[in-house]
């Protein structure tokens, strides 16, 4: 029997696959296991992969909760924020990109395959990549090509490299390409000299050309080619050697972040300490900081809080964060790449595959949202009145400590003298304003001046 | 039963058997290379990226975590 019934609350992002399907409950993901996929799961079970890669920290551990000849359903460890790759950063998109080709290459040694390579099998957690599509295993067929191949292709490989010659901001492009960047654009995107590289040349180039020529075989009728397991064992090597050394063309700084921001130490501890004592307070277990550029200021309630999302709209500070984070095997900061001035939309099929930067906020309900040394770019740059980004912040924050520079600072003054003409326009740009526009959503809890500089700690709590 | 639910592109399974070809001698020009650099002394250590190697470590001994998959 192989009915795939689907439950009313399955997940937006969940129907492709006949394996199964995800559902949500509260807090809690379930995987149904349609009887189509029972042989694929009994034997990565049996066999003792799934334990494997499991304890490698490839795969997300799961609990077996239900096995009926109907449906087998499994619990999988609880994720508590997913990014989508559209918001990484480049080492991060490398990572996941590795770990894909790991997974696939210990498969195939082990009898089985990932049947796709799609980007939203991974995400990031406790620090690392992580696969979390149980169910896309399948058995090896002796002899057959990589049937993910092209999705690998399109979904990291292409991206990569268009971020080495075109700068990590291509790496946006997957939000308008949920099923990866057509090959056709990504060889038309690349520079000549890219045809005199072999890898390049093969892996591009010319599978976009065959792809092009074999495109009207609407009836299946060209017979697929052959390829021995070593064969595919040696694509996947050559490309993670390749994905291994891969860097961005454009200059990156690392490094010396926080120094080019407007502090000294007296006003950048304080502010610190405040931070901390304002958060152990508010018992913040969960913590937003929004515009938090290489997690500085994170980092200094790291040993109190479960789990410290950090965005920034600047991709090479999220790059910065994520090293820190390799570096230091921390596990409960998780950085991506956010523009508050456009937050990730929900994209996809019915719009619901895969969910906006805000629903996925609303549900993740930080106890903490930082919004420090950020109004200002927010107001200025942006052109968006308090009021306005009071509402933005109180959608998905129940309490929030925001950071106001005042009209003397010295990053306001320069926001200030390069609307020219304008200037007066922004008048409405001081304290009061700030508070009355705020006070519609919010309610001030406390307010602290920051010493030898010309801002203002807020601690603000939702009406 | 090897059930296909999405296009894998006919080019691109095509297009595999040539680019294992050139894979297979990247690869062997890599070990060629390391082996004599290795020989002149020339190797320096590279490992720039902190994602681990392609090779899946047997750390089965360290940590027994409750992974129940069963």
């Amino acid at each position: 029997m192989t009915k795939t019934t689907r439950a009313s609350n399955s997940h937006g992002a969940s129907f492709r696959d006949p394996s199964g399907y995800i559902i949500q409950e509260a807090d809690e993901i379930k995987r149904v296991i349609n009887p189509i996929y029972f042989p694929q799961y009994n034997k990565l079970t049996s066999s003792g992969f799934f334990d494997k890669v499991i304890k490698a920290g490839l795969l997300i551990p799961h609990q077996e909760i239900e096995n009926t000849d109907e449906k087998i359903i499994i619990r999988p460890e609880v994720i508590p924020f997913i990014t989508h790759p559209y918001e990484w950063s480049f080492e991060m998109y490398k990572h996941a990109a590795l770990h894909t080709l790991k997974l696939h290459r210990f498969a195939l040694a082990n009898g089985f395959i990932l049947k796709d390579a799609s980007a939203y099998n991974i995400t990031f957690h406790k620090g690392k990549p992580i696969f979390i599509d149980t169910l896309s295993f399948d058995f090896y067929e002796d002899d057959t090509p990589w049937r993910a191949f092209k999705q690998f292709i399109t979904h990291f490989f292409g991206p990569l490299l268009l971020a080495k010659y075109h700068g990590v901001d291509m790496l946006k492009m997957m939000q308008t390409h949920i099923d990866g960047i057509p090959v056709k654009t990504i060889a038309s995107l690349l520079p000549y000299r890219t045809k005199f590289n072999s890898i390049l040349y093969t892996n591009i180039h010319l599978l976009a050309k065959l792809e092009d020529r074999y495109s009207e075989d609407y009836k299946a009728e060209s017979k697929i080619a052959k390829l021995s397991k070593k064969a595919q064992n040696n694509i996947i090597e050559s490309l993670y050697d390749y994905i291994k050394k891969l860097k961005v063309n454009e200059k990156t700084e690392w490094g010396d972040y926080y120094n080019k921001t407007n502090y000294n130490d007296v006003s950048f501890q304080q502010k610190a300490s405040l931070i901390k004592e304002w958060t152990n307070a508010l018992k913040a277990k969960t913590v937003i900081d929004v515009g938090g550029n290489d997690g500085t200021i994170g980092r200094e309630i790291i040993d109190t809080a479960d789990l410290i999302l950090v965005s920034d709209i600047d991709a090479n500070a999220v790059d910065f964060n994520y090293h820190q984070i390799q570096k230091n095997k921390e596990s409960n900061i998780l950085p991506f790449v956010c523009d508050v001035l456009q937050p990730a939309p929900a994209i996809g099929f019915s719009n619901t595959e895969r969910s906006s930067l805000i629903q996925r906020l609303q549900e993740f309900q930080p106890d903490v949202t930082m919004a420090l040394a950020l109004i200002h770019h927010i107001t200025l740059s942006g052109n968006v009145p308090f009021l306005k980004s009071a509402e933005f912040f109180a959608r998905f924050s129940e309490n929030l400590i925001l950071e106001f520079p005042t009209r003397e600072d010295s990053w306001v003054q320069s926001l200030l003298i390069r609307k020219r003409e304008f200037i007066n326009h922004f008048d409405f740009y001081n304290e009061e304003n700030f508070e009355s526009g705020y006070s519609h959503y919010f309610d001030i809890v406390k307010k602290e001046p920051i010493k030898a500089s010309e801002r203002i700690l807020y601690v603000l709590k939702r009406k | 039963m090897f059930f296909l639910y999405f296009d894998p592109g006919l080019g691109a399974m095509i297009a595999q058997a040539a680019i294992a070809a050139v894979a297979a001698v990247a690869l062997f020009s890599k070990t060629v290379m390391y082996k004599i650099k290795s020989m002149l002394g020339l190797h320096k250590d590279e490992e720039q990226d902190s994602y681990d190697n392609i090779d899946l470590e047997d750390n089965d001994k360290d940590n027994d975590k409750n992974n129940t998959s069963k």
